[in-house]
């Protein structure tokens, strides 16, 4: 434990302007994938223990479109579109037939897809780790803030993940397809006999689900090591997240994953050991002092 | 109730003696440590369903007891200054702490809550294991072998003498667990696993009950743990990484959640697919996983449920109408987590 | 008994139990009655435990029980059956019934002994011929009738030997023969086992003959109380409950 050098860094501002940039990074990734698993669980009542798997396709799909493309821009939309895709294909062949089953078997189900999905990216990837590097685009020099210095990109990633955020809740409280997808939440028979057809908007949901996972797995993809496996941590993380947050709210998953974000970061220089510790015991206090999380609606 | 105890001791002294004996027919030592980790990852498995299939309660985190046990078990053999029983003892005690702490956090959540927490909690274990290096090795696992001085005049060091030792407490294991399944105290569980509000209705006092299960199959994953490290004489990460959860969870859903034996069964036909399909081929991810979708998707409910549902069918058509005999027929998997959508 | 004192509860906007003070003499037979939606059930759950009021008092023996759960409600001697019997679906009937004794005889933790414990064996023989459950004893609560359900619920409710035993519609879902052997068999037990019952019906032609009390709910507060034959002649009741149809249906029958 290095109190004091944490206690150094909160107290120089150039120190604490860094920590906070990377706290904020880390939390903007984990709330992008938490709000699509928080989506799909208020809205389908599933919890897609596979959604890490999301998070590597469109970190692996982002990388192989830089390498051919070379554009950045074409390689996020092909790692959120295709994370998207790939949702939409696991919800409507697999996913939708457990629906209504044993917890058991849904999650025999996201265990099996886990392990494939893994198993396909060692073998068309490779097993060892992939470096996609910065794109030159944001290879200026970083902006510099009370003495500390954040890289462009990383107010590029947090810009773009707030922008998404607000799309996303816009979307859900202000749009008419927002509100059916919303009472879709609360009484499916209800918005069946509307005619609306359920089935498609069930695969449309979790597909968007998956691209905000996916999203975060491309945008994650200049600053992170590439793995097959890579989704399991940031899975973790990001339903620590919805714990605390409150399952099924976008606001509160902000709040929540910028929380982890900068625990994290300060929790690296404070207790290098005890960072998971950190995460594991805010969570232990959120579930005992308030079960339903920071913002969500009451667990019956 | 007292026959029942006895034919439950028979059916026990009768498996320890099968179990025993099948080496010395077939003196193939890959046999021996074929049987070991079968009974290793058996009774991790039935610990396990202790929770899933009679308690309704489906963990995903429970290999984080089978590593606890597992690397204080090691780490105290290692230290040297304690014999085999006690260290085995206070294994047992330290998982079961654990298991109380994090249980009295995760029992009170509902369904899918409860999977994850627990599979949160695992993977914190998991990563303490992988960052306290000093202590555990790091990813490296526990290295330097586990020493096995004798006890008693057991000398767990040759590979029989520890065949039959955990042959032993496996089978005491097993009937410990089957006396919790014939319990009162099992069958409130039970009615935990059918109807939570209706038990608490009726004096039963449900987070407590739930901890109570909970502690205890811990520490039975925890015995499978001491096992394991004896076996391998050391203990590794991976012990207590999710994916041997998982496989836990599929070996019950292999040997059904509502047959006594089932989750071993699982275990054996699990280890058998794993030996060949790792003969064959190194992505043994892709063939396990196609083969859960093929079986969960196809047959939509574990391999043993189908089988005893078959065989009633069967007996049913056999059978003349209106004598039917179907007091011994599986009832079907847990009202555990229907939540019903669409 | 058990006495209810300016009982409250909303629910958002909705004020589901309003000022609701009532009296359950011991050894009553009491009916609530009241149009769909009069807050009956609701009213269950505040005095068994499950739903806390938010104001109001609930006097059990002396006690007062609010803030407590619904387990410490059981085991002061309050039992309840439930409009949708609440049954553990893959216990036969006896297994369900012996553990439900066992519970009471605070023995659900007894973990070195077998199941069913001989000291539960009588008490649930006993309520097994109180319902005339007996010969299906051995089936699974599941694949019991719909009647049948309805007797087991309220056979898990007895095991509480409780003092005060409230039974939301045991008549719910049934025929009109099926209803009346419903209501003896509870006549019965109320009688045999000086229980106070408090039941919820839709049934006049029951309320009025078997119970010896009637509370009537509108919108969550007490329209009126007294015997059933004060209740006939209450206009209040008459006008807003039963309308001007059945008072004449009543008043003729």
């Amino acid at each position: 434990m290095n109190l004091d050098v944490l206690a150094g860094c909160m107290t120089t501002a150039a120190c604490a302007v860094t920590q906070v940039s990377t706290g904020l990074i880390v939390g903007m990734l984990l709330f992008l994938v938490a709000s699509g698993l928080s989506l799909i669980f208020g809205v389908l009542g599933v919890v897609n223990f596979a959604h890490g798997v999301f998070y590597m396709l469109g970190a692996y799909f982002a990388f192989v479109t830089y390498e051919q493309t070379g554009s950045f821009l074409l390689a996020l939309l092909a790692g959120a579109s295709g994370a998207g895709l790939a949702g939409i294909v696991f919800e409507r062949f697999f996913m939708s037939r457990v629906y209504g089953q044993d917890l058991l078997m849904q999650l025999l189900v996201c265990y099996a897809a886990i392990l494939i999905c893994d198993d396909l990216v060692k073998i068309i990837f490779g097993a060892d780790y992939k470096l996609m590097g910065m794109p030159e685009s944001f290879a200026t020099a970083p902006v510099e803030l009370a003495g500390g210095f954040i890289p462009g990109y990383y107010i590029f990633m947090l810009a773009m993940a707030l922008g998404v955020g607000a799309a996303l809740w816009l979307g859900i409280n202000r749009t008419r397809l927002g509100k059916i997808i919303r009472a879709l939440a609360i009484n499916p028979q209800m918005v069946g006999a509307l005619g609306i057809n359920t089935r498609l908007l069930y695969a449309g949901v979790f597909g968007l689900g998956c691209l905000l996972a996916g999203l975060a797995g491309a945008l994650a993809a200049p600053v992170r090591t590439l793995t097959p496996g890579m989704g399991l941590s940031v899975l973790i993380e990001s339903f620590i997240v919805t714990v605390i947050g409150g399952m099924g709210s976008i606001p509160g998953a902000l709040i929540a994953a910028i929380l982890i974000g900068l625990t994290r970061a300060f929790g690296a220089i404070g207790f290098p050991l005890f960072v998971d510790g950190l995460m594991f015991a805010l969570m232990g206090l959120v579930l005992i002092l308030r079960p339903s999380g920071l913002l969500g609606a009451k667990v019956s | 109730m007292r026959q029942g105890l006895i034919r439950d001791l028979t059916l026990g002294l009768l498996g320890l003696a099968l179990l025993l004996v099948l080496p010395a027919v077939f003196p193939h030592p890959s046999l021996r440590d074929f049987l070991i980790y079968v009974i290793a990852y058996g009774l991790l498995a039935m610990s396990l369903n202790l929770l899933v299939g009679l308690t309704g309660l489906v963990s995903f985190g429970h290999a984080a007891y089978f590593a606890t046990g597992a690397y204080i078990f090691g780490l105290l053999m290692q230290s040297g200054s304690v014999s085999i029983p006690l260290a085995m003892l206070a294994a047992l005690a330290g998982t079961a702490l654990l298991a109380l702490v994090i249980g009295a956090i995760c029992v009170r959540l509902k369904e899918i809550y409860f999977s994850f927490i627990t599979l949160a909690f695992q993977m914190f274990i998991h990563s303490i294991i992988l960052t306290w290096v000093d202590l555990t090795g790091g990813d490296q696992g526990l290295r330097g072998g586990i020493p096995r001085p004798p006890f008693l005049g057991i000398d767990l060091g040759q590979p029989g003498t520890l065949y039959i030792f955990c042959a032993v407490v496996f089978v005491l294991c097993l009937l410990l667990m089957r006396q919790v399944w014939q319990s009162p105290f099992g069958y409130t569980l039970r009615m935990i696993r059918d109807n939570p509000t209706r038990a608490s209705f009726l004096g039963v006092n449900v987070v407590r009950m739930k901890l109570g299960v909970f502690v205890l199959a811990g520490t039975m994953a925890s015995m499978a743990g001491i096992i394991m490290a004896l076996f391998v004489s050391g203990a590794f990460p991976e012990f207590g990484f999710w994916t041997t959860s998982g496989e836990a969870i599929f070996m019950i859903m292999l040997g059904g959640t509502q047959v006594f034996l089932g989750p071993v069964i699982g275990a054996f036909l699990l280890q058998l697919l794993n030996h060949y399909v790792t003969i064959y081929t190194h992505h043994h991810g892709l063939v396990l996983g196609i083969l859960i979708l093929a079986i969960v998707l196809g047959l939509r409910r574990g391999v043993a449920d189908y089988v005893a549902d078959w065989i009633s069918e069967r007996r049913r058509a056999a059978a003349p109408l209106g004598r039917e005999e179907g007091a011994e027929t599986a009832p079907p998997t847990p009202p555990a987590a229907r939540k019903m959508v669409g | 008994m058990l006495q209810v004192e300016h009982l409250c509860k909303s629910f958002g906007g909705v004020q589901a139990t309003r000022d609701v003070s009532l009296n359950f003499p011991a050894g009553s037979l009491t009916a609530i009655i009241g149009p769909n939606g009069a807050g009956k059930t609701t009213f269950f759950n505040l005095i068994s435990g499950q739903l806390r009021p938010d104001a109001g008092r609930v006097v059990f023996d002396g006690e007062d029980m609010v803030g407590l759960s619904s387990l410490d409600v059981v085991r002061r001697g309050m039992a309840r059956a439930f409009q949708v019997a609440a049954l553990f679906p893959s216990l036969t009937v006896r297994e369900a019934l012996t553990a439900a004794v066992t519970a009471h005889q605070r023995r659900s933790w007894s973990l070195l002994s077998r199941f069913p414990l001989a000291q539960s064996r009588a008490r649930v023989d006993e309520i097994l011929d109180l319902l005339g459950l007996a010969p299906k004893a051995e089936l699974l609560s599941r694949t019991l009738s719909h009647g049948d359900q309805k007797l087991l619920d309220i056979g898990l409710a007895l095991a509480m030997r409780p003092k005060v035993l409230l039974l939301d519609e045991p008549t719910a879902g049934m025929g009109p023969d099926e209803r009346w052997r419903m209501i003896e068999k509870v006549h019965h037990l109320w009688r045999a086992q000086s229980l106070t019952v408090i039941f919820i019906e839709h049934d006049m032609d029951i309320v009025f003959k078997f119970a010896e009390a009637v509370h009537v709910l509108k919108y969550g507060a007490v329209l009126a109380q007294g015997t059933p034959a004060e209740i006939r002649r209450n206009q209040d009741v008459i006008d807003a409950y039963l309308g001007t149809d059945h008072h004449l249906a009543v008043a003729e029958g």
